[in-house]
């Protein structure tokens, strides 16, 4: 898998660096989104972690839900105007999973866009999600491999 | 020189005091200044953290007869009472503009309230990753939200503190667990007014205290009042933090079970029901090893002393099973105790199951 400073950054996502936010184009037409491995080292341990509900309108830039970590409270933000489909109702049994697998047992929310052909213009995906990613950490001074 | 603004609110509504650091986060624009506020409330009130199920953490029913407001924040931590010996100290900045590493995020928040107590002869230092301590005592916690488009850090200067009603807002599985919470906090909580033995005057520490920020952030400050957009969505969240689907809300909470005093110092009770009678066990747990421990329940132990004698013997003890196993065995070979259905096995799972409920710290 690729890495920026040793923070996973898997090619084939689509990436909201500066929100730390991965997307991921579904058949159906559907995005399904979570924090990426940057964002999970940098929150630490999460404790607690609610998705929205179901059916729930979102807008590019809210919350799609909030996570919570022994020292910090955020959201994790949506990369687009549009409708929460499902959520991944295994996260708030068991937060940790956004810290252990977050680009796959972690996944956060899944969403139909009102607009993803605009929307996805803001996301980057492989080799440059990577390049950026890395520049981001690097100028931040983030590095996964430290505790 | 960047400028940073000041709001100086004084005291305001309890409910203004928590809403109006959310409101001028949720309110922030690309042309907003960063933004320290200086703040306490006028009345005492109890604060939960954001994932806290209301009516396990807080005696809703003694807030009621008393007067006392109950607010959710939306930043996490643990259930507080405040009045009007703290005075909260609030950052607002743009995101991007503070380390995005948290713990760098919170030596820099520390730094001035550090600077402050020292000025003031306090031995204060930062104890990573949030919280102040003096001399082995904490002096106010801190927290970190993202909001919006806003990195929010939260604090206080903690001129003084009710210990008495902080252990009494819990909700607390037992009294002795209330005796040992109120224990604790007078043990390892400690304010201006403690230390100094008088309490300091507040605006010349408030003062010092944005002197040491300027300073920290190498920063101007600029004095300012809220904006109007910022206030109508003060506004908008007080009317939701006064909700009751706000207050009581529920759904994938997870507790822990335990209460944290400071980052090394956690209480925490669990029950076992062993064959001959349930084994309550409170205790207060320090980096790890027993500090202190009360064993009670319906179960017999003879002599009478003997639960006193087993407590003792597991004080300092690390919550490793062999540690504890050795340490209940030793006990029971050196003294004639009778404990019908209940043996060293039962002992050492009920100490513990102390662990379990330290699983999410």
């Amino acid at each position: 898998m690729a890495k920026a400073n040793n923070c996973n950054v898997p090619e084939e996502l689509m990436y909201w660096v500066r929100e730390h936010v991965w997307v991921r184009p579904e058949e159906d037409g559907t995005i399904t989104i979570g924090m990426t491995d940057a964002a999970q080292h940098l929150a630490g341990m999460v404790v607690n972690a609610t998705p929205k509900k179901v059916g729930r309108r979102v807008k590019k830039g809210r919350g799609t839900g909030i996570v919570e970590s022994g020292k910090w409270v955020g959201p994790i933000k949506s990369p687009v105007n549009g409708v929460i489909t499902a959520v991944n109702e295994d996260v708030p049994a068991d937060p940790s999973l956004l810290n252990s697998d977050p680009y796959g047992a972690g996944w956060f929310v899944r969403i139909q866009p009102a607009d993803w052909e605009t929307d996805k213009t803001g996301l980057v995906t492989g080799a440059q999600a990577v390049a950026e990613y890395e520049a981001f950490l690097k100028e931040e001074k983030i590095d996964c491999g430290n505790p | 020189m960047e400028k940073v603004r000041v709001l100086d609110m004084g005291l305001v509504s309890p409910l203004r005091s928590q809403a109006i650091y959310h409101g001028v986060a949720y309110a922030m624009q690309p042309d907003t200044p960063n933004t320290i506020i200086l703040v306490g409330p006028t009345d005492p009130y109890v604060c939960i953290g954001y994932h806290q199920e209301l009516e396990k953490e807080v005696d809703v029913p003694y807030c009621q007869e008393h007067d006392l407001s109950i607010y959710r924040r939306e930043v996490g931590g643990g259930a507080v009472y405040l009045d009007k010996g703290q005075v909260f100290t609030q950052w607002i900045f743009q995101r991007g503009q503070l380390p995005l590493d948290l713990e760098k995020r919170f030596a820099l928040y520390i730094e001035p309230l550090v600077q402050t107590y020292q000025s003031l002869g306090i031995n204060a230092t930062l104890r990573p990753i949030n919280d102040v301590h003096v001399n082995g005592k904490k002096i106010g916690g801190t927290g970190a939200a993202q909001m919006g488009d806003a990195d929010v850090v939260v604090g206080s200067l903690m001129y003084d503190f009710n210990f008495d009603l902080m252990a009494r807002v819990l909700k607390v599985s037992s009294e002795k667990m209330r005796d040992k919470i109120y224990q604790s906090l007078n043990q390892y909580i400690t304010t201006m007014t403690r230390e100094l033995g008088e309490t300091p005057d507040y605006e010349a520490v408030n003062q010092a205290y944005l002197k040491h920020c300027a300073e920290t952030l190498g920063v101007e400050l600029e004095y300012g009042e809220p904006t109007a957009a910022e206030l109508a969505i003060t506004e908008e969240l007080e009317a939701r933090f006064t909700s009751d689907e706000w207050l009581y809300q529920k759904g994938g909470l997870r507790q822990t079970g335990a209460v944290k005093i400071h980052a090394d110092v956690y209480l925490v009770e669990t029950a076992y029901k062993a064959p001959g009678g349930l084994i309550r066990s409170t205790a207060r747990l320090r980096e790890g090893r027993i500090d202190d421990l009360t064993l009670s329940g319906d179960f017999t132990m003879l002599p009478a002393f003997a639960v006193g004698a087993l407590e003792q013997s597991l004080r300092g003890v690390s919550l490793d099973e062999e540690q504890v196993r050795a340490r209940v065995g030793e006990f029971y070979g050196s003294l004639q105790v009778q404990s019908p259905g209940v043996g060293v096995a039962d002992w050492v799972t009920a100490v513990l199951s102390l662990k379990g409920q330290m699983s999410a710290h």
